[in-house]
């Protein structure tokens, strides 16, 4: 259970709505469901964090 | 590597290769045309001379010839005279300037045996001649004297113009042995490196074709919204790998969409 990495996503629906987790996905290449059995690793981490970054540079 | 880099150093490859069959042709040329030039600068004009003197000292011989049947013209036994030893002259410094320049020991003998038989020669035509003018020109008496006479040193002369000619004929033959090989082995090496750039063009080809029909596979099933099970396992340094990673992307995306669309139809 990827408790971090489902958290992003809870972020990205916050913040940008359904849009938000779509443009997550495509930017992690994690879906949502392959996140939640994805391991908490520092380079996955590393990668959702860049990606929400990213998303929040854009404006969603 | 990408794609664009290895097609770069592929044709740069291709053309470099290209030049040096070119520079190497040349200097093949190069080299079989200065072993030519060497065989007919030397061996070629030694033989040449070597037959111009033979033709002299049969025209020495048959000069003699002419002062025995028409000397006893005053005329004529001067003209005869003067073309023997013009002849005569000539055969000697020919034969004396190609001994010191033959390179063939044997051959230099000759043609020193030769040319002390020509003096020899000349000695006994010179007393020949005297019995002839003093005798009334009795070419009997005179011809008895060095009657065969020329044959020694002519069948001496015959085995240096043999000789050089076979010398020549040998050289000729390793020359052509000599291009032979070269051209073998020119032959060998552009094969080789031929093949070698042949085989690493057509791996590269095969290598992009393989990861371009895998990545045309999976775009042909995101295009089919067919995700299930898809694995998007198209890696790599190069624009392939690239379009791979984008494809990863596009079908996290449309994973999340599915899911999204279904959680909203549970609705």
């Amino acid at each position: 259970m990827a408790a971090k990495l489902t958290e992003f996503y809870k972020q990205a629906a916050q913040e940008f709505g359904l849009a938000g987790r779509i443009k997550l996905a495509m930017l992690t290449k994690i879906s949502s469901e392959k996140a939640e059995s994805a391991a908490d690793s520092p380079e996955n981490i590393r990668v959702f964090e860049q990606a929400l970054q990213q998303l929040r540079a854009a404006g969603g | 590597m990408k794609i664009s880099t290895k097609l770069i150093l592929f044709f740069c490859g291709v053309v470099t290769l290209f030049v040096l069959l070119a520079f190497a042709l040349l200097a093949q040329t190069r080299t079989v045309s200065a072993g030519y030039d060497a065989l007919l600068s030397q061996q070629v004009r030694q033989a040449e001379a070597a037959r111009v003197i033979q033709v002299s000292f049969k025209k020495q011989v048959q000069e003699w010839k002419d002062i025995l049947l028409r000397g006893s013209a005053p005329a004529d036994l001067d003209k005869y005279t003067r073309q023997f030893h013009e002849e005569e002259s000539q055969v000697r410094a020919g034969a004396t300037k190609l001994a010191g320049e033959v390179q063939d020991a044997a051959c230099r003998d000759l043609l020193n045996e030769f040319l002390a038989a020509h003096r020899t020669l000349s000695d006994k035509y010179q007393a020949a001649y005297q019995v002839y003018v003093g005798g009334n020109f009795d070419f009997k008496s005179a011809d008895k004297l060095v009657r065969g006479q020329d044959r020694p040193p002519t069948d001496l002369f015959d085995q240096v113009v043999q000789r050089l000619s076979d010398d020549v004929s040998a050289s000729v033959s390793a020359q052509e042995r000599a291009v032979g090989r070269a051209r073998n082995l020119a032959l060998a090496v552009s094969g080789g490196l031929l093949l070698g750039l042949g085989l690493v063009g057509f791996l590269t080809v095969s290598n992009i074709l393989k990861r371009l029909g895998r990545l045309k596979a999976v775009s042909d099933r995101l295009a089919a919204a067919d995700i299930e099970g898809l694995a998007v396992d198209i890696s790599g340094p190069d624009e392939i790998g690239q379009f791979g990673d984008s494809m990863k992307g596009v079908h996290a995306a449309i994973e999340e969409l599915s899911r999204l669309a279904a959680a909203a139809a549970a609705a």
